[in-house]
């Protein structure tokens, strides 16, 4: 196939523009995803910077008065979270199930999260102990 | 019946191995009755997938709990339509549907090849396919494996999974997924026995945009599931299951206009046949994400082992097809080059890199933190900010040439056309230009975008225009020779359906991702707060109660300018069903919809005294996505349905 110049280089410069594109975005909104413990190790350091957590929810922590924000805490590792957060919660979320914030850790040692997301655990298929947990 | 399940399901992997060993022999020898034979294989295959699947929505529906994958999905109080759509709630169903679906798609295409069986490397490569998904579910993923014991109730399907839309939607979006497997089929078939003229690509055509056309309604399908029942909201999250199904359809729609330039010019042959391996490649990639759960993801309601095999056939897929492409690459030279950079094939060249960097950026925001995590040992993220960044200029680029592309001449265009035939289009841009600032609106994104989807909006129309002036100025009605040229080039015009299904998709996504506005605020029985210009009071709470819930929800009036327009009642779920435990609250949002905005509520908390949280969205112009969708079907339908003028070389060798 001919190259014809003026081709080659429209499409050098879509190839530039995408990878700067995407380059920039990366850098821009990239954000950690660690866990209640690593983010225990990374004090002072850490403080402020937006980063995504996960853990599970500490049986009895949620507290969720109408005029004010959900309030739990996530363990992991050792490691505890207290995780106070405004915005959508999901349905699964509860007591023991895995969940996931997005936000800040403040110097007072409480996250602000932006984000929750949470998962439901035990609905391994391939699990052999299906049943045990509604017997036990 | 779950005998007869299992022994169909074991027969169909070994019946898919002879006919791939019988396809591969008639390949190589060249024998009639080989090819035959393959061919009746891949029809017994779907007739024994058959058996299987109605096996398995048999066991479903009668509830029989000794099945694990009943026991897993249904439970007593399930309505029978949910027993039905289990069959895709679940790991090993889904994989037995994708492969009935694959064997249906695999005979209809033998069929369709002639009696003598076809040509046996397409049989080859189907059975291929086929064979690795039978593997999976005859010795991996069993469909009628067997609960140790038998239980007396089952764990229930996840109440979010029982909604009408979800119902569909993983079916339309299979349909599509499996779909884009019989074009890879033919572009292999044709790499594989040398055969490289136009045939193969005429005849993958077809089932191209057949399943690019499930994949954008499952796409949607998705969205308004996510909408309706996820309540958060929105829509679209850059989730990745949704890229995963999202990735397939932008290189297929790749595809689908680059193949015009190889029918037409004879060019980009091996462009081609690259975006069709990586197209399906990114359908089972989708299909890997979406039922191992290895990213995690709000859709995904399954996890298991089947990660190893998937990941096997996926390189093996890469590796065999590319290293195939190099092989016929001499053969696949094309005669003509690009005579310039402004015409409609440089047009259809940029949209196809377009689609591919977006394919690509999309893909590496999905395995980012796979990646990362192999590369530096930490697991980064990006998240939606970094779509939205990459992801809307590369689509207000794809957008702008959806109208530039029929706008400039095959060949060379000189500016004097170009003048002329841009003339229009432009003042109608710059008009909506003009009024959208005039009115007010200062975001930039929605300015431009507005913009350039009146641009893409005038050219559709100019080009109808055009052509039913010229059929009236030969003595025919303008109705008649609107439908006379739709139906004589439905190609084309059904083309421009679609494109115009996309601005209004696209209006619709601008409009109400940029002003959506929200509110949280905590009521009393009698309290009122406005949003946008409604006013919304609360009049109460009500609690009822059925055999599978205990519900509340909250009564809300929605006043415009004084008058009453709607009562609204956004509910919380309790269910009672032990099964669903861990799932057992469900938030139901209410929604108004109207073409002008959707009124969104969401019922946070329910405290006690009848205090209530509740959180309101408007989002203006959902609708125009849902309708453009709708549009955008209905176009591909019209370029798909048959019949019609047959242009000179296009008849299916």
């Amino acid at each position: 196939m001919r190259a014809n110049p003026g081709f080659v280089a429209a499409v050098a410069v879509i190839v530039c523009l995408v990878s700067w594109l995407v380059f920039a975005g990366v850098r821009d909104s990239m954000v950690y995803y660690i866990t209640v413990d690593e983010l225990f190790s990374q004090t002072p350091e850490i403080y402020g910077d937006k980063v995504r957590v996960s853990g599970t929810v500490v049986s009895g922590s949620i507290t969720n008065e109408i005029d004010d924000s959900l309030r739990f805490t996530m363990a992991a590792g050792g490691g505890t979270l207290d995780v106070e957060y405004d915005g959508v919660i999901p349905d699964i979320f509860a007591d023991g199930v895995e969940a996931v914030v997005e936000g800040e850790l403040s110097a007072d040692n409480v996250f602000r999260a932006d984000l929750l997301l949470a998962k439901c655990p035990t609905k391994y298929e391939s699990e052999d102990s299906l049943y045990e947990r509604k017997k036990g | 019946m779950s005998d007869i399940g299992s022994v169909a399901v074991l027969l169909s992997f070994f019946v898919t191995v002879y006919g791939l060993l019988a396809s591969s022999a008639a390949a190589k020898t060249g024998g009639e009755a080989l090819a035959r034979s393959a061919r009746n294989a891949v029809l017994s295959v779907s007739f024994l997938l058959a058996v299987a699947v109605c096996c398995l929505l048999y066991e479903l529906v009668t509830l029989d709990f000794s099945i694990k994958y009943v026991a897993l999905n249904t439970s007593t109080d399930l309505a029978v339509i949910y027993r039905v759509t289990a069959l895709w709630a679940g790991q090993s169903g889904s994989l037995l549907l994708w492969s009935f679906i694959l064997s249906l798609y695999a005979s209809f295409a033998v069929v369709r090849s002639g009696k003598r069986g076809g040509d046996p490397y397409v049989t080859a490569v189907l059975c291929a396919v086929a064979a690795f998904f039978l593997f999976l579910i005859s010795y991996v993923e069993k469909p009628f494996e067997p609960l140790g014991a038998a239980e007396s109730e089952g764990r229930g399907l996840n109440p979010i999974l029982q909604n009408g839309y979800m119902a569909i939607h993983p079916l339309t979006l299979y349909v599509g997924y499996v779909g884009i497997t019989v074009p890879f089929a033919f572009g292999i078939g044709a790499l594989l026995g040398g055969e490289l003229g136009g045939r193969w690509i005429r005849n993958s055509r077809k089932y191209a945009l057949f399943s690019w056309m499930f994949l954008s309604a499952g796409l949607l399908l998705g969205a308004r599931w996510a909408y309706l029942e996820l309540g958060w909201g929105g829509y679209w999250a850059w989730d990745p299951v949704e890229n995963a199904a999202f990735m397939p359809w932008l290189t297929a729609t790749a595809f689908l206009h680059s193949v015009m330039i190889q029918e037409r010019k004879e060019m980009l042959k091996k462009w081609n046949l690259v975006l069709l391996i990586i197209t399906f490649f990114l359908s089972i990639f989708g299909t890997f994400i979406t039922r191992t759960g290895i990213v995690s993801s709000v859709h995904s309601f399954a996890r298991s082992d089947i990660g190893p095999p998937f990941v096997v056939f996926m390189a093996f897929v890469l590796v065999f097809s590319f290293a195939l492409l190099a092989w016929r690459s001499k053969d696949l030279e094309s005669r003509e080059g690009f005579e310039s950079a402004l015409s409609r094939e440089s047009a259809f060249l940029f949209n196809n890199l377009l689609f591919l960097a977006a394919a690509f950026a999309v893909f590496l925001g999905t395995i980012f933190p796979i990646l990362s995590e192999a590369l530096t040992g930490k697991k980064i993220l990006v998240g939606p900010p970094y779509f939205n960044a990459v992801g809307v200029p590369i689509g207000l680029v794809l957008i702008l040439l959806m109208g530039v592309g029929p706008l400039v001449s095959w060949g060379k265009a000189t500016p004097r056309n170009l003048r002329k035939s841009f003339l229009f289009p432009a003042l109608v841009a710059a008009a909506v230009l003009a009024a959208l600032i005039v009115s007010g609106m200062r975001d930039v994104v929605a300015v431009v975008t507005f913009s350039i989807c009146g641009f893409v909006a005038s050219t559709v129309f100019l080009e109808y225009f055009k052509g039913i002036r010229v059929r009236s100025a030969r003595g025919e009605n303008p109705v008649s020779a609107f439908f006379s040229l739709v139906s004589r080039n439905r190609r084309r015009y059904g083309g421009y359906i679609v494109h115009l299904g996309v601005v209004l998709l696209v209006v619709g996504i601008t409009a109400s991702s940029v002003f959506v506005t929200q509110r949280e605020v905590v009521l009393d029985k009698g309290d009122s707060f406005s949003l946008g210009g409604y006013e919304l009071v609360f009049r109460g709470v009500r609690r009822f109660s059925n055999d599978a819930k205990d519900g509340v929800s909250a009564e809300l009036s929605v006043l415009r300018n004084g008058k009453s327009v709607s009562t609204m009642y956004p509910e919380k779920n309790i269910y009672k069903y032990e099964g669903n435990r861990e799932i057992n609250q469900e938030t139901e949002v209410a929604l108004r919809s109207t073409f002008r905005d959707d009124l969104y509520l969401i019922l946070s908390e329910v405290g006690d005294g009848g205090k209530v949280n509740v959180r309101a969205f408007l989002n203006p112009m959902v609708n125009w996505i849902w309708a453009g969708g709708l549009v955008i079907v209905f176009g591909a339908a019209v370029t798909m349905w048959p019949g019609g003028r047959r242009k000179r070389g296009f008849a299916d060798g």
